[in-house]
């Protein structure tokens, strides 16, 4: 549970951190910092179904939640997106399969690269999925381009 | 019509999805009363014809360089042309307007070094890591995103990416071995996160979901190169680890 709770804050903080690296303004910080602690906080209650699902879930409850508050700060998508989805990303499952090639266990390596790759797919169908969704669901009557 | 094609260029430079660029552009175009405004936008170039009464056709050709995203300029452009269709600005204003947006200053290198190895730290904790762990990734971060300023510019993007995180995966050793961190693994992982390709990757999504498959698959392409190309670095500093520390040494 302790381990939890650190994992969605640091998730928080990793996301704001990479804002600024791509040069989010900075008025939109904490938005990106809850987005992201919020897909990882989905992550982890999903995860126990299995890890491909869970990010599956995740991307879609990020990419939502990005939705939703483009259309209240009248700002581009993209800005909450991109940094949301880095905890998801399988940035883990292409170390270990550098790491697993090099210490001759192919077997391994071969099955983290089919992780990652899977993974990668999970998040382009929840993107996809969310995006499908009528953008006047969110706008509720105001047409505003997200 | 200038107007249009510079607000294009900005917002594709800083990773913009193209639909959001030809959007924009239709918009601003017909707003100054461009009959024929047409805008066909690829993730590397931009083509847009216009006429009007006055003039019958009108035809300019950009090609924009893939650079790093600046994601406030994107946001900043998008203010500006809501309030354009809203009529606040004249043609002339509004290519001032622009050009301060372009001349934006990003955040201080200082401020970026930072939030690299903040954010190399946070991850490394995420992926399940401890404090040692957390700090040793950050000062790896660090120095990754001094390596990034110094030489991003010079490298291509593929020798770039592999010297980074094989740097990376070196000096995470070296931590290890002198005992900061004690957790190899999560180190490397949290501090490879500042390569990772998340603006291609999200950007091509949604290209591809809009049906912008050139421009998304040249995307999708740039992000799979960086992550083959993190892991065959990450792969190099583990081998060169492993032979200049007699094997067996990574937990």
């Amino acid at each position: 549970m302790m381990q939890a709770i650190s994992q969605i804050l640091s998730a928080a903080l990793g996301t704001m951190a990479f804002g600024l690296l791509y040069g989010v303004p900075r008025n939109y910080y904490p938005y990106c910092g809850a987005i992201g602690g919020a897909g990882w906080l989905v992550y982890l209650a999903v995860s126990p179904w299995g890890g491909i699902l869970a990010s599956l879930v995740a991307t879609m409850a990020v990419a939502l939640l990005s939705r939703f508050t483009a259309i209240r700060k009248r700002c581009p998508v993209t800005v909450f997106l991109i940094t949301g989805i880095f905890p998801l990303v399988p940035g883990a499952q292409v170390y270990w399969m550098a790491y697993y090639f090099v210490t001759d266990e192919t077997g391994l390596a071969a099955q983290n690269g089919y992780l990652a790759v899977k993974t990668a797919f999970a998040i382009v169908l929840g993107i996809v999925f969310v995006f499908e969704i009528p953008q006047r669901v969110f706008a509720r009557r105001r047409k505003k381009k997200c | 019509m200038e107007t249009a094609l510079e607000a294009g260029h900005i917002l594709l430079e800083n990773g913009a999805e193209i639909f959001r660029v030809e959007e924009t552009m239709d918009r601003i175009c017909h707003h100054y009363g461009l009959e024929s405004g047409n805008a066909f936008v690829l993730s590397n170039g931009i083509f847009v014809t216009a006429g009007d009464t006055r003039e019958q056709v009108f035809a300019k050709v950009q090609h924009i360089p893939v650079s790093s995203a600046q994601l406030d300029k994107v946001v900043a452009v998008n203010q500006l042309s809501r309030e354009i269709v809203q009529g606040k600005y004249t043609v002339q204003e509004a290519g001032e307007a622009l050009k301060r947006i372009r001349n934006m200053q990003g955040k201080t290198r200082w401020a970026r070094i930072l939030a690299s190895g903040l954010g190399s730290g946070a991850f490394c904790v995420l992926f399940g890591g401890n404090l040692q762990d957390a700090f040793s990734a950050s000062a790896a971060g660090l120095l990754l995103y001094l390596f990034v300023l110094g030489m991003g510019e010079r490298l291509s993007k593929i020798v770039f990416n592999i010297a980074g995180s094989a740097l990376v995966t070196l000096l995470c050793g070296f931590l290890g071995f002198v005992g900061v961190g004690v957790h190899m693994n999560f180190m490397i992982m949290g501090s490879i996160m500042p390569l990772i390709p998340g603006v291609p990757f999200v950007n091509a999504i949604r290209d591809m979901a809009n049906g912008d498959y050139i421009s998304g698959s040249v995307r999708m392409l740039d992000a799979l190169l960086t992550f083959v190309c993190i892991a065959i670095g990450v792969g190099l500093g583990t081998a060169l680890l492993h032979g200049g520390m007699g094997g067996g040494y990574l937990v």
